[in-house]
């Protein structure tokens, strides 16, 4: 979660948010979550599990560009 | 109930104290998703006040303010870490309890420091960020 947060402090580009998945059910399930920490990106959930930071940053700027739409109920 | 154990309250203090910056944390309240079974008997909300009034008692460093629905937030309880009045969009949505209590704190931390505390090279590929990013990350208290 904090790499998380860094990545939103240093880039006005980025937000980051964590969400405690049992008080939000609905979004939860919509979003199939299963195991925690659950990584979504623009709505498109990308991977499970605590990564290093190098794989974190590669990965996020990797969703990015990701077309699949968007599952949660937010827009 | 305390928010931090004795031990964990005089190094909360400590951190808090030496950030470089103050931090504002902003609760916004609202109405809440249907609770779980068996957690009917928690105000999720009047909780995550609870915990962030403890945790801005604990260093002049912290200041924290309560509002009803303010714009900025898709949730509620959620809570804002504003650093120097900024928002740079960290957010904790839900009651910051048990373990997830660390990751609020986590975030008040990182958002204190003058200087990033990712690497060079990652802070380097953020830079070229050409599009909006929402990171979620789905967190549990257990």
């Amino acid at each position: 979660m904090l790499l998380a947060y860094r990545a939103a402090l240093a880039s006005p580009r980025i937000r980051a948010c964590a969400i405690e998945a049992t008080e939000f059910p609905t979004l939860a399930d919509s979003l199939d979550v299963r195991s925690v920490p659950r990584i979504v990106v623009n709505g498109v959930p990308q991977w499970d599990g605590a990564v290093p930071e190098r794989v974190f940053v590669k990965r996020i700027l990797a969703a990015a560009t990701d077309r699949r739409p968007r599952v949660d109920s937010r827009e | 109930m305390p928010v931090f154990r004795a031990d964990e309250e005089e190094r909360v203090r400590e951190l808090l104290d030496a950030l470089d910056r103050p931090v504002e944390l902003l609760v916004a309240l609202g109405p809440a998703e249907t609770p779980l079974p068996g957690a009917r008997d928690v105000d999720f909300g009047a909780e995550t006040e609870r915990i962030v009034a403890g945790l801005a008692a604990l260093s002049d460093r912290v200041s924290f303010r309560v509002e009803d629905e303010p714009p900025g937030f898709e949730r509620y309880p959620g809570v804002a870490v504003l650093p120097d009045g900024d928002d740079p969009g960290v957010r904790y949505y839900g009651l910051p309890w048990g373990h997830e209590l660390a990751t609020l704190v986590g975030g008040v931390l990182e958002a204190g420091r003058a200087a990033s505390s990712l690497a060079p090279e990652s802070l380097e590929r953020l830079a070229a960020l050409d599009r909006d990013l929402a990171i979620d990350v789905f967190v549990t208290p257990t």
